[in-house]
């Protein structure tokens, strides 16, 4: 096998000590800024890059350390989601559904350990699926057209009425909540400036990290301020068991078919430039969901629920490297920074990429497995340590979150304006909770709706105005039938059958318009 | 009866975010669906899901006594005027307060608040800016 | 003292226009030299901040090294208004540009803000626009892609990296005026996040031609996917790149180049602005440098001090011009 060959010169590359000890470091690091709020994978790698720089650090060295930190950060963001219902970073929003729950039922320590396996798992395969498929999945990603992206979103935006089992109508309002927000800022298509009041720091957006940093850790904080000397006081005692830190070879088994599925569909998603690891993870925990949740267990600490977003986020973590590496086109944040990073180190990626820089490309992907087996080696011992963070009385531990969020919006920005509007998302965040509202939607919005709209309106103006343009294509037609088929219709069929539970209103259908 | 203070809120929300999309203006180089479309869209599915929680409220959510309400708003405040001041007295300075704000309220002594607050600021500034070396707040003072 | 000047073309001539700077630059040495990349880090501002700080500090053209500082929102508009509004007497201080920079300042993006309020210090290179169709496309040259826009604007879409109005789009349209198309707008420019983005969808059929930077479309010309039918530079490009045909030889006069460089506050005193014009001249003659520029496929563009501050303020009014034109600008 001329690939196993290729793979092989990749390890040689890899394995010298100075590679191996910059993975090791860059994992390292990399799990602890995943874990932080506010610091997720793409600024984490974009502050590493002057530490490559200072050491004078070759491409392959330079890129071997920047993945590590990449592939870390994306173990990491799981941690602070299932001990403090926080997600570290954007794709692990998800995992807080079931972490934490499971996290509060005294299983912290299985959790944690589960969805270091399920990371294992995502990231070993997918990377697989670089070594064999990246060629063919460049042909995947060209299937895409701007008709074909959107009905794909709309697809995810569908699945949303499958995830809060609640009101549906308050997962709608916080849909077009996020979605509102992510209209702020300037048209790319026509260039005229959208909500933005004449604010000049709101031309180029919110940033959804400042937006998941505020509905999430900040509203946390206020919640411990409520329920301070109240009966529901936990601020100053140790908050729940642990649990035990390994978990049985029962439940992995148990966990596995999730896994695998996940995986695949992870991958898919990370392959697509623009949609990305978050959008694997979401669209894994929701498909699991809608697949295999027979009991309603989901959202209330089902570990299949933790495993799926965290094999989907880091499959998708590899993914994303396929358009990188194949197109030069990156496919989420993070990529972008590598990306910048490439070019930097006078590497073209692009479709020679792997013909002229084999030892670039095949030293990063040892480096990939490397990094991933030290990231297992790595977080499975250090649950028990990890979960000494639960021992932090809240009243200490709350106050860091809070500052560290701060920090790590501030030193990416510099803006005291955009510490502001996290502020105001702490307090949004903290009312939409009270009245039940689910966060996830919003952040998905504000995630992918420009890109929704965007591709929209591209498809339509390419085709003159002709809005059959959207159903044009037989992957379109099916990514539709998907969304319908299986997100819309059992959510209306479901409340005229069930009339006695509260009937989902229609304007479901007005989230896949 | 919260519901439908939040569908009413909701409802002029939508109206507010319609009209400002309605006001955009547009310029002569335009697109076929243009820039308003879109957040039309987005303002009728707000309107029609607040629409539904006044006239289906869910039961009512615990709200906390006014004493508590008022506590989580002057956090945020404190928190808004940390933003603020960042930039006027440095890193280092504002964190503690903050910090020590935060912590204090949360039940620690005052004393304790303080020291935690300290900590906090002086830890997060050798992790972040010493080993990480991100640019934070420079006050009159460097730190 | 200057030196030698590089720069080719309508650049170098407009350089060369100007008279030479005084001589006495070297009563100022910046003690916390700072360089503010208006945007987050890993974009474009943020490696000419982080780079040009480094090969200063290696060729010892600074004392210490550059601290690079994020300041990032509206489009550089935020960096620009904190740089004009708190630290204009900051001598210290250089802040990393491109012609996003002069686009935005020429179509009022940086509200109340214009180039007049900060002092122009020097380019570092500038990446050459390009267009380009796909390889199996039956288009050739850029005219024959004009003819075919003329005969059926609606037609052909061409894709960029910037948004409407910005300098991928505004490089395509400059192409169109010059091939005599009388209404520009009719041309159909489709705006994406970035110029590889917009080669996929080249490749994927959705769009007729793309816009974009020389360095965006190289790998995909080696690799045989696309071809640069003009490549908008005054004259042939040198080494690999000197096989693409420039849009002037095609008879269509149009020129555009993406440049990187440098501002600094307006209050700054004359000392230290030509310390920091004299730095980044040294800089620029260096071979240190001059790898870096091939290795990020910039071409030359050597223009400091005066000459880079009349060179911007043309661009601005050739925007301002444009954007009006095309009814951006009112």
């Amino acid at each position: 096998m001329e690939l196993l060959s290729s793979l092989a010169d990749g390890f040689a590359v890899a394995l010298t000590w100075q590679n191996i000890g910059l993975a090791l470091l860059g994992c390292f690091l990399g799990t602890i800024m995943g874990a932080l709020p506010g610091l997720g994978p793409s600024n984490g790698v974009a502050i590493l890059i002057p530490l490559a720089f200072t050491l004078g650090l070759g491409a392959t060295p330079s890129l071997i350390l920047l993945t590590s930190v990449y592939y870390g950060a994306m173990y990491g963001g799981r941690i602070s989601s299932i001990l403090l219902n926080i997600p570290g970073d954007e794709p692990a929003m998800m995992t807080c559904l079931d972490g934490y729950p499971m996290a509060q039922q005294g299983r912290a320590g299985e959790a944690l350990a589960l969805s270091g396996v399920a990371s294992f798992v995502g990231a070993f395969f997918a990377t697989w699926g670089l070594v064999f498929l990246a060629p063919q999945l460049v042909k995947v990603a060209l299937l895409f057209g701007p008709a074909e992206y959107f009905a794909l979103f709309a697809l995810a935006f569908a699945t949303l009425g499958g995830i809060s089992s609640t009101n549906q109508a308050k997962s709608a309002f916080a849909a077009a909540l996020g979605l509102g927000l992510a209209m702020i800022g300037v048209d790319t298509q026509t260039g005229v400036p959208r909500f933005t009041f004449g604010e000049v720091h709101l031309y180029d957006g919110i940033d959804f990290l400042v937006a998941i940093v505020g509905l999430f850790a900040l509203s946390e904080v206020f919640i411990f301020l409520e329920h301070r000397g109240t009966d529901r006081d936990i601020s100053d005692k140790p908050r729940m068991k642990i649990g035990k830190i390994i978990p049985s070879w029962k439940l992995i088994r148990y966990c596995t078919p999730t896994m695998l599925r996940t995986t695949g569909l992870g991958f898919l998603a990370g392959v697509l430039p623009g949609a990305g690891a978050s959008l694997g993870s979401f669209i894994s925990y929701s498909m699991e969901k809608r697949l295999v949740d027979r009991k309603g267990t989901f959202g209330k600490g089902d570990p299949r629920g933790v495993a799926a977003p965290e094999a989907g986020n880091n499959a998708a973590a590899g993914g994303a490297l396929v358009p990188m590496l194949a197109l030069g086109v990156p496919g989420s944040g993070t990529t972008a920074v590598l990306l910048a990073v490439l070019l930097a180190l006078n590497i073209t990626p692009g479709p020679l990429l792997f013909s002229q820089n084999p030892d670039v490309v095949w030293g990063l992907i040892a480096a990939l497995f490397i990094g991933n087996i030290m990231l297992l080696a790595m977080n499975i011992p250090m649950v028990g340590l990890f979960t000494r963070v639960l021992m932090v009385p809240p009243r200490i531990l709350m106050p860091i979150v809070a500052m560290v969020s701060f920090v790590g919006i501030y030193g990416i920005s510099g803006s005291s304006f955009d510490l502001l509007v996290m502020v105001g998302f702490g307090v949004m965040g903290w009312v939409l909770r009270k009245l039940d509202v689910p966060l996830v939607p919003v952040i998905l919005g504000t995630l992918l709706g420009n890109e929704m709209e965007v591709n929209f309106r591209r498809a339509v103006n390419i085709s003159n105005g002709d809005y059959w343009t959207l159903v044009g294509s037989p992957l379109a037609i099916t990514l539709w039938a998907i969304a319908i088929a299986g997100f819309v219709l059992p959510i209306l069929v479901g409340g005229v059958i069930r009339k006695r539970m509260r009937m989902p209103k229609d304007n479901e259908g007005a989230v896949t318009d | 009866m919260s519901d439908r203070i939040f569908g009413g809120i909701g409802l002029i929300l939508a109206l507010f975010y319609g009209w400002q999309a309605a006001i955009i203006q547009e310029s002569f180089l335009t697109d076929t669906v243009g820039p308003k479309m879109f957040p039309f869209i987005i303002a009728a599915m707000m309107g029609l899901s607040s629409v539904y929680f006044l006239l289906k409220p869910d039961p009512e959510p615990h709200w906390p006594r006014a004493g508590r309400l008022a506590e989580i708003g002057l956090a945020a405040l404190v928190l808004a005027a940390y933003a603020e001041l960042l930039p006027v007295a440095g890193f280092l300075i504002s964190t503690a307060i903050a910090a020590a704000y935060l912590t204090w309220r949360l039940g620690s002594g005052l004393i304790e608040s303080l020291i935690i607050g300290v900590g906090t600021s002086v830890g997060i500034y050798v992790i972040f800016r010493l080993v990480l070396g991100l640019s934070l707040a420079r006050g009159p003072f460097g730190f | 003292m200057r030196f030698s000047i590089t720069g080719r073309g309508l650049l170098a001539a407009a350089a060369l226009l100007l008279t030479p700077m005084a001589a006495s630059a070297q009563d100022f040495t910046p003690e916390n030299p700072e360089c503010i990349a208006p945007a987050n880090p890993g974009g474009g501002w943020d490696f000419t901040c982080r780079q040009v700080g480094k090969s200063l500090q290696d060729l010892d053209i600074i004392p210490s090294t550059m601290q690079v500082v994020n300041l990032s929102g509206g489009g550089g508009g935020v960096a620009f208004a904190e740089v004009v509004n708190k630290r204009n007497d900051d001598n210290d201080l250089i802040v990393a540009a491109s012609s996003a920079t002069a686009t935005r300042l020429a179509q009022n993006a940086y509200p109340g803000n214009t180039m007049d309020q900060v002092r122009w210090l020097g380019a570092i290179g500038a990446d050459y626009g390009v267009i380009a169709v796909a390889a199996d496309s039956e288009i050739d040259t850029l005219p024959a892609l004009m003819d075919q826009i003329k005969a059926d604007p609606s037609a052909i879409s061409i894709g960029g990296g910037s948004a409407v109005g910005g300098w991928d789009h505004l490089k395509v349209l400059i192409a169109a005026q010059k091939a005599g198309i009388e209404d520009v707008r009719q041309v159909k420019y489709i705006a994406f996040a970035g110029g590889g983005e917009a080669v996929t969808q080249l490749l994927a059929g959705s769009l007729q031609a793309f816009t974009g930077d020389l360095s965006e479309a190289k790998g995909f010309v080696d690799s045989g996917d696309i071809k640069v039918i003009a490549v908008l530079a005054p004259e042939r490009l040198e080494g690999e790149f000197s096989e693409f045909q420039t849009a002037k030889e095609q008879g269509i006069d149009a020129i555009g180049a993406n440049w990187r460089g440098f501002y600094a506050p307006g209050g700054m005193s004359d000392d230290a602005y030509d310390y920091w014009v004299k730095a980044i001249g040294t800089l620029y003659a260096s071979d240190e440098w001059k790898a870096i520029m091939e290795a990020n496929g910039l071409a030359p563009l050597d223009l400091q001090g005066e000459a880079f501050q009349s060179f911007v303020s043309d661009s601005v009014q050739e925007i301002t011009d444009l954007s009006k034109e095309i009814g951006i600008l009112q």
